[in-house]
């Protein structure tokens, strides 16, 4: 049995393989071919295949990881939709809650919504709080305007109604409506299915979400299941999800929502796999690519939750793993504004990007900087890709002119102003989550995430940093051994809650969960599974709630007073402070199944070393000072526990890595790379 | 300015208010807080001029507010490490505080002994005291109604808590522990950022760092001043009228722009006085933040990048006549002071427009109504206050976008679900729509207004809603624009006891009564007759215009079936197109008082006004204003002396019988 981790980037298709049992993880890249991504997905396929060499037979788990719906919101590409709305709600999906963006710029606009007004259908009906029904649906009325929305070409239905977290039976009955005119293979997205949450925007604009990006996540997927079908009989494929976990291809092709948020959350999942191997639960992660940098966090060993997500400015509730944008990446410009070196927010993007790619980029970019700082080599990927250090110098010069210094110089300079644009996003960050940097270790991965990352380590006061031995393929590896997992969720505001109704609620979405996981794969793929409790909690008259993970041990026993004390203990955990004697509600209650397949143990590399580990030396340039020899080392040739002293760098065909003066690197288990400060 | 350090100073300030402002979020105990963030901590020179401010969270009106009256009062040698200094009186400190729910510390950040810096920090207090919950009500008519006044005061000195200060906050809040929560979050975000500095410091030394702040002032100044060369040099007017809380009842704003040699100067003279109301603002000696918000959002919609500290006001100089609504003097009441600084901001874009060739904006719905209920909680049957919600209004067109549907960008409030209040208040919101029809005609024509439309399903109920405006005075459309709609409330719409109630104040609702608030609109931008036909068709498609009224303000010619045609509609636009048109469109009730008011006129009476006892000031005002407009003459020079003196006699005759 094979086990495969597909990552689709916009420029890179990233591939891990791995066959049970043994201990190497292969693994390898090849360009994405937008739009058609299945054929890059082949491509990349067919030459992991070559490597892996599947027996007669021999099947495979396929973790795919893809941003086609995630970009189809972004280009806001897809089939008409139309939305089923309670009466009174036509515009639910323009007004968003009323919130803009950005207050203080006077030409700000809000999102424009997927459905159009005129693709918007309010019914006849009216549930109250608690789900009673006040108006009756009318099934007929409900075929009227299905036909209505018919014949004004709608291709999807999406639909939210009031209260329908509380009583999905309306929704229900439009469903049904909807295909016995359109038919039963109607494409309906009901907000009470997916997830149901109280808070009508943002339940509907997960329906909404869902619709739009379902046909072409179906077609997506359809064609690669039926590829990877025929090309090893009797594989199944599954989907990496926002929450970093997986789904079998038929669930994602119903609710393809799950995926939008899918391909930071899988680096995220590859560095608590990373990190429960070498027994780091305190991580900074940090994903640095050509146009940005995302940094997430993970927590005795658990990898922040967030519910407040956003796609293409459209609001995300499901629990998903949290990550945030800091901004720069390496195809960030660099420029001066009114006197001052900023790097960003424009970026030279993947084309024509960095002018050393030599693809017609003109202006000077990080990437460019890393290169006149000696930080980059001239050749990547192992000599396939040749970087232009004169088109570099050329696009440095007007900064170098206008800063009165050498090229050399101001590329160090950009360096070091990016570095402080991200100290700028990662502190708050840090703050908010209410964690001091020096508990932490940092993480980096992503093409550039190794040269800047340890730069910015020395500035925000982190004093270790790991760089996984295959930083550029992070992703895939964090497909490949994502578990199966999902939430199911009830809404219980409002209602008189008690134990025995939490230990009721929580009986009826375990079962869920256990069909759920019966629905993604044969009992017998699966090494384990697991059910958390978790509920969404406030200070009675509060309007802003915590997410708690209960005890099982507190839920079993029907034990209110436990789980509140777990909810006083996270509120402490939070904010500082607690209030044990205040009244506790609870929002809602959610389960969360995780399902776990066999993966790799964690292993080092075979130590083939072929040649010697210094290769040369370049000059380079840190905080202003000249250093004229710094060493190269090749990470092929690295031995286990050699000590590198900076400043050096180390190169591998996809990845360059920088160890700042008084930093020590050396290779470790897995072949990681650890750098403290000294 | 150093390219580099400037650069890396500026992101290591805002790395630090950031973390500061978040420590502060992520420790506060209220509600208020939590939800609406209003708090916020920044960074200042020792000299007291902000040099960084947080944008992530918190409140961004309060960009380089002024430090320096209070730091000068309490003289900055007296200042001891470990000292923090309280206090919520907008009095004492020229400003610094714009009302008194605005709880404030300062902390002096000491390097080497020196004082280097100075801590900033508030939060909106959900009750100080005063007559009702929450301290606030529009109509209050002094500040001692709102509640606890302090003026600075060491709350710590030398790291020693004067617990007689804690407990004067304490014994004077209906929600003691709290506050005093709130406080020490703030004192968290304080303390970090002492901290950091002092990193800052040790890393880069002391004078890098004040180096630094004085670049990134400098910096920011820079980039302000780049977009006000772009303004054309000359001198603008405008005006406009905040409606009170009674029948009647009116507040003249009035401003001056004087752009020149890259600066801009900012003279309010010619507002009305203080009123018995409560919004007032003490805006101080200095150029306020809150009352040149309009500047700085252009200056920061111009160039985005410009870094958020007090050098974009270095250009900008403001000024506002003590005793005026926004510049009030003690005892001003001044909870609901944000919609003068709504109307402020108005009249300044209104200048704006006149000095940009191409404009900027019609004016917004100009009002945030806050809408409170208070009935018997649906879950446990006890008498509970509730905020449903605040209402907006259609924003106006702009130069090269349609205004936003009910809302403006000024206001990035979130309205609440309707699903969480049916759960927790015993109110069916039976709509939240725009209005179909309502967006005003223009080039860029405004957002539509909103409708709320809400049940009561108790026994009994009790809606008040705070700062309703433009429910008089329309807002104005701009070049050929189509004027804004007025507000409107109807009791039981449909229903044989159907009525129009105007503003709402306090409305006692029965089992089962419905009442629709309709939030006004702003005003169109252009000529009607260049609206795109593309737009036009979208909008009869998705049902917010109807045919009738696109023929009607668009000259939009139908074909036989139903679709634009657009030979005919040229031809038909072409017809109506008005040669002069002015740059304003005011409303047929803004006509009639500028009529009997032209701005000179009313301007001089506001000025003249100040000169009598602030008692009866704004009576005095009020009563000419009416008696002149009853009698419906254009006021002139001569008229103005002669009527203020004789009302001014009578008013103060009367005090004299009256005591």
């Amino acid at each position: 049995m094979l086990r495969i981790g597909v990552d689709i980037g916009g420029t890179f298709t990233d591939f891990c393989g791995w066959r049970e049992g043994e201990q190497d993880i292969t693994s390898l890249k090849v360009p994405s071919t937008p739009p058609d991504f299945e054929n890059g997905f082949k491509q990349g396929f067919e030459r992991l295949l070559e490597r892996l060499r599947p027996e007669d037979g021999e099947s495979a788990l396929v973790m795919h990881g893809t941003t086609v719906s995630t970009n189809a919101v972004i280009e806001r590409k897809g089939p008409k939709i139309a939305f089923f709305v309670t009466k009174g709600y036509r515009d639910l999906l323009e007004l968003q809650r009323m919130g803009v963006r950005n207050p203080l710029n006077i030409f700000e606009n809000r999102t424009k919504p997927l459905v159009d007004r005129a693709m918007v259908f309010e019914v006849e009906e009216r549930l109250l709080r608690g789900g009673t029904v006040e108006t009756a649906i009318d099934e007929e009325a409900v075929e009227a305007l299905a036909r209505q929305a018919m014949e004004a070409g709608a291709a999807g239905f999406a639909v939210a109604l009031l209260h329908s977290y509380a009583n999905p039976h309306h929704e229900t009955i439009v469903e049904r409506a909807i295909r016995r005119v359109v038919g039963k293979d109607a494409e309906v997205s009901l907000s009470s299915e997916i997830w149901p949450r109280i808070g009508e925007y943002e339940r509907a604009t997960i329906s909404v979400l869902n619709a739009f990006v379902r046909r072409r996540m179906n077609t997506y997927i359809g064609a690669v299941e039926n590829y990877v079908e025929a090309r090893l009989p009797g594989s199944q494929l599954f989907v990496t999800r926002s929450n970093g976990g997986a789904m079998a291809a038929a669930e994602a092709r119903a609710f393809p929502v799950h995926t939008l948020l899918s391909g930071p959350a899988s680096g995220v999942t590859a560095v608590q796999y990373l990190g429960r191997a070498i027994g780091e639960h305190n991580i900074l992660t940090m994903d640095m690519g050509g146009t940005s940098t995302d940094i997430s966090l993970v927590r005795d060993g658990e990898a922040l939750t967030s519910t407040a997500a956003e796609v293409g400015d459209f609001p995300v509730v499901m629990p998903v793993t949290g990550i945030e944008a800091i901004g720069a990446g390496g195809g960030s410009i660099a420029a001066l504004d009114g006197g001052v070196l900023r790097i960003g927010p424009q970026s030279a993007g993947s084309f024509p990007g960095p002018a050393c790619f030599g693809r017609g980029g003109t202006a000077p970019t990080l990437t460019d900087a890393y290169l006149l700082a000696g930080y980059l080599p001239e050749a990547l990927l192992g000599g396939a890709m040749h970087l232009n250090i004169n088109a570099a110098e050329k696009a440095m010069a007007s900064i170098a002119e206008a800063l009165g210094t050498d090229v050399a110089t101001a590329a160090e300079m950009c360096v070091t102003v990016a570095s402080s644009n991200m100290v700028a996003g990662v502190l708050p960050y840090l703050a908010r989550q209410g964690v001091d940097p020096e508990e932490l270790t940092l993480l980096v991965y992503g093409g550039a995430g190794a040269i800047q990352g340890p730069l910015l380590a020395a500035e925000i006061g982190v004093n270790r940093v790991l760089v996984p031995s295959t930083p550029s393929v992070f992703c895939a590896l964090g497909g490949l051994v994502s578990e199966l997992s999902n939430d199911t969720m009830e809404t219980v505001h409002g209602r008189d809650v008690d134990g025995a109704l939490i230990a009721r609620t929580f009986a009826a979405l375990k079962e869920q969960a256990a069909d759920w996981l019966a629905r993604q794969a044969s009992p017998d793929r699966l090494v384990s599974q697991t059910f958390e409790c978790w509920a969404a909690m406030r200070y009675v008259g509060q309007s802003f709630q915590i997410d708690v993970r209960l005890p099982d041990s507190a839920v079993e026993a029907e034990d209110l007073k436990a789980m509140h004390d777990a909810f006083h203990q996270e509120h402490e955990r939070i904010y500082s402070h607690a209030d044990p004697g205040a009244a506790v509600e609870f929002v809602d209650l959610r389960m969360r199944v995780r399902g776990a397949m066999s993966i790799p143990e964690p292993a080092s590399p075979g130590t083939v070393m072929t040649g010697a580990p210094v290769k040369g030396v370049r000059p380079m340039r840190f905080q202003g000072h000249v250093y004229p020899e710094v060493r190269i080392y090749d990470r092929a040739n690295l031995g286990l526990n050699e000590a590198i002293h900076g400043p050096a760098v180390i190169e591998q065909p996809e990845a360059t890595i920088v160890v700042p003066p008084d930093f020590i690197a050396h290779t470790g288990a897995y072949g990681a790379i650890f750098m403290s400060r000294s | 300015m150093d390219a580099v350090r400037t650069a890396i100073m500026s992101n290591r300030f805002n790395a630090i208010v950031e973390e500061a402002s978040a420590a502060v979020y992520r420790t506060a105990h209220t509600t208020f807080v939590k939800l609406v963030q209003d708090y916020q901590c920044a960074l200042a020179t020792a000299e007291g001029d902000m040099f960084a401010y947080p944008m992530m969270s918190g409140v961004n009106v309060f960009i380089g507010s002024p430090l320096r009256p209070t730091l000068d009062a309490i003289g900055r040698d007296t200042l001891k490490p470990g000292d923090i200094i309280i206090t919520n009186d907008p009095f004492s400190t020229d400003g610094l505080v714009t009302h008194l729910m605005d709880v404030t510390l300062l902390y002096p950040i000491f390097r080497d002994g020196t004082l280097i810096a100075v801590g900033w920090s508030f939060v909106h207090a959900s009750d100080i005291g005063g007559a009702v919950p929450g301290s606030i009500s529009p109509a209050f008519t002094e500040v001692f109604q709102e509640g606890l006044r302090v003026r600075p005061a060491k709350l710590y000195e030398e790291g020693v808590l004067n617990t007689t200060i804690k407990s004067i906050f304490e014994d004077n809040s209906r929600i003691p522990a709290e506050l005093w929560g709130d406080i020490q979050a703030m004192i968290s975000g304080l303390k970090s950022m002492d901290r950091r500095i002092n990193e800052l410091c040790d890393r880069y030394g002391r004078d890098s760092v004040e180096l630094g702040m004085r670049d990134v002032i400098g910096y920011a100044e820079t980039k302000a001043r780049a977009v006000i060369r772009n303004i054309p040099e000359g001198v603008y007017s405008f005006s406009d009228y905040l409606e009170g809380i009674n029948e009647g009842q009116l507040a003249y704003f009035s401003v001056t722009l004087t752009v020149r040699g890259g600066e801009i100067d900012v003279d309010f003279t010619g507002t009305d006085p203080q009123l018995a109301a409560a919004y007032n603002l003490v805006t101080g000696a200095t150029t306020h933040p809150y009352v040149v918000q309009c500047l700085i959002t252009f200056i920061l919609t111009m160039d985005p990048l410009t870094p958020r500290n007090s050098g974009i006001l270095r250009a900008i100089h403001a000024h506002a006549p003590r005793g005026t609504v926004l510049n009030a003097v003690f005892p001003a009441s001044g909870g609901s002071r944000a919609a003068s600084a709504t109307r402020a901001y108005d009249i300044i874009m209104g200048c704006l427009n006149q000095a940009l060739p191409e404009g900027v904006g019609a004016a917004g719905a100009g009002m945030a109504g806050v809408i409170v209920v208070s009935a018997p909680d649906p879950r446990t049957g006890r008498d509970r206050v509730n905020v449903i919600n605040t209402i907006h209004g259609g924003g106006g067109g702009r130069r090269i976008s349609d205004g936003v549907d009910g809302t403006e960008v000024r206001y990035s409030q979130r309205m609440v679900p309707v699903e969480v209040i049916e759960v927790e208040t015993p109110v069916i919101m039976r709509a939240i729509r725009s209005v179909p029809d309502s967006r005003r005609a223009g080039r860029f024509a405004s957002g539509a207004a909103l409708e709320m439309e809400m049940e009561n399903t108790a026994n009994r109920a009790v809606m008040t809603v705070r700062n309703m405006n433009r429910f008089v005075f329309a807002p104005w459309g701009f070049r050929g624009g189509e004027q804004g709609l007025l507000g409107q409330t109807i009791v039981n719409p449909g229903r044989p006891d159907e009525r129009s109630i105007g503003k709402i104040s306090v409305l006692e609702m029965a089992q089962g009564d419905v009442v629709r608030i309709t939030s006004p609109t702003g005003g169109g931008f252009g000529d009607p007759m260049e609206r795109d036909l593309g737009a036009i068709a979208g909008e009869i498609d998705n049902g917010m215009l109807s045919r009738e009224r696109a023929a009607d303000v668009y000259a939009v010619v139908f074909d036989a079936d139903g679709r634009i045609d657009r030979a005919k509609t040229e031809m038909r636009r072409r017809e109506r197109r008005k040669p002069d048109v002015p740059d304003f469109n005011f409303c047929a009730e803004r006509k009639r008082q500028d009529h009997v008011w032209a701005m000179p006129a009313r301007r001089k009476l506001a000025s003249m006004a100040l000169a009598f006892d602030l008692r009866i000031r704004s009576q005095l005002v009020a009563n000419i204003h009416k008696r002149m407009l009853a009698a419906g003459i254009t006021v002139d020079d001569d008229m103005l002396q002669l009527i203020v003196s004789e009302e001014a006699a009578r008013l103060s005759g009367h005090r004299a019988r009256a005591s």
